[in-house]
């Protein structure tokens, strides 16, 4: 439509002379978004008086009922926690339930993927405090304290396995330590591998190079709790010696006669 | 009000305090009757809460509230229609609350003479009027209320406004 025909019919409503054809016509324009109310000044004006007219207020009762309503609905929820119109309605909850579901597979992925290797992880690291341990405790028997190296020796009791270096090294602190509670100690870790031949025989030469009656009584019981009679000959050696006490060749006496 | 949707039920009454008076407006201006515009705010406001999951969020809250109060009037005069009543009774049901009325006379009387004049309206009219006004003049969004295009609720506010005028401007003669 022409811009000057719309002019025409909107001028001809403000004045009160378009007839109902033109009316009609002026009708499609609004719908059409081609005139505006504003533009119809007796209208807009009504219009306007009723945007601008005074609300009625509504009563303070209407408050009261609200808020004891509102508090009876908030009880209500939180007796029911579970909602079937919430679960549905909510959007969290399918949210959290994928949240949920991703997490349990990736647990269940990370678990598949990681047991071969997290299983080598732990020999792997088991290898290296077992070769700590045995670093820190061949260390400490060098030291000059006896109390350091009493705790080497403790170190060893700790080693499920310990290896051929660590059995040397506690044989030669039973032969070569000048603190006789150090080389019990030693005597008293060896214990365990004794069913290796060679620390048997090891500890029958050892029966000879103690100079410690202790040392040697605890060698002559150890041999009986083995029944290791190759130590007979040594242990009759002992009995030959000037140097051993009485007391001792009588004890080395009885466990001679228990092993034979 | 997607606080409230998502279990923040205490918001709801930031809402109430803040569409209590429009929604009185638009229920009183369609029944003037003070009781029964309060009664149907309640219920508005109660549907609100039991129907929260339904708001999604994406359009305008007050355009809901008020197709949620449209609702409610629908369904309470629904149920009202089965109850016959006598004619005096709608006759008082039209002259409304006292109170109120007296609260209208102390206006001026220009507004008193507008508000007798959508009282004489046809319903339809008066609630597209009333929606305008308190949906700020949003036709579009009025269109959702009613179900409607923009265009349509132009073309209602139009015919509207010209049958108020010819009230308007008869009262004004008789005055």
């Amino acid at each position: 439509m022409e811009k000057n025909r719309m002019e025409e019919l909107v001028e001809k409503y403000n004045e009160g002379l378009a007839d109902p054809s033109e009316i009609s016509e002026l009708e499609k324009l609004i719908e059409n978004g081609q005139v505006a109310f504003t533009s119809l000044k007796n209208l807009s004006t009504l219009e306007d008086m009723l945007t601008n007219s005074k609300d009625p207020v509504p009563s303070i009762e209407l408050d009261a009922r609200f808020y004891s309503m509102l508090k009876k609905e908030s009880g209500k929820m939180k007796s029911s926690s579970f909602s079937w119109q919430w679960l549905i309605g909510n959007t969290f909850v399918p949210r959290l339930a994928f949240a949920l579901t991703l997490l349990f597979i990736g647990f269940l992925g990370g678990y598949w993927l990681s047991k071969p290797q997290e299983k080598s992880e732990v020999a792997s690291l088991t290898r290296e405090v077992s070769d700590l341990k045995e670093m820190v405790m061949l260390s400490l028997l060098e030291k000059e304290s006896a109390t350091d190296r009493l705790k080497a020796v403790s170190l060893s009791n700790e080693m499920d396995n310990a290896s051929k270096k660590v059995t040397a090294a506690l044989l030669q602190t039973l032969n070569e330590d000048l603190n006789v509670n150090v080389r019990l100690a030693a005597l008293d870790a060896l214990r365990p591998y004794t069913r290796d031949s060679q620390v048997r025989e090891e500890l029958i030469r050892s029966i000879t190079i103690q100079d410690s009656p202790l040392v040697q009584v605890a060698l002559a019981e150890l041999m009986v709790a083995l029944q290791e009679k190759k130590s007979v000959k040594e242990l009759e050696k002992l009995l030959k010696d000037e140097q051993t006490p009485k007391e001792i060749k009588e004890r080395i006496q009885e466990s001679i006669q228990t092993l034979i | 009000m997607i606080k409230v949707r998502d279990g923040d039920l205490e918001r709801l009454g930031l809402l109430f305090e803040r569409y209590k008076r429009p929604l009185y407006g638009f229920f009183y201006g369609m029944n003037k009757d003070q009781e029964l515009s309060e009664d149907l705010i309640q219920n508005t406001f109660l549907r609100v809460l039991r129907y929260r999951h339904l708001f999604r969020g994406e359009g305008d809250f007050r355009t809901w509230l008020f197709h949620i109060a449209r609702n409610v009037r629908h369904d309470h005069f629904r149920k009202e229609k089965i109850k016959t009543k006598d004619p005096l009774e709608n006759w008082e049901h039209q002259l409304g609350h006292s109170e109120n009325r007296y609260q209208e006379m102390e206006q001026d009387e220009t507004q008193m003479t507008l508000s007798l004049a959508m009282d004489r309206l046809a319903p339809d009219k008066r609630e597209v009027l009333l929606l305008s006004k308190y949906q700020e003049k949003k036709y579009k969004e009025i269109g959702e209320i009613l179900g409607c295009s923009e265009g349509a609720v132009k073309v209602k506010v139009f015919r509207a406004l010209q049958e108020l005028k010819t009230v308007f401007e008869q009262l004004e003669k008789q005055r």
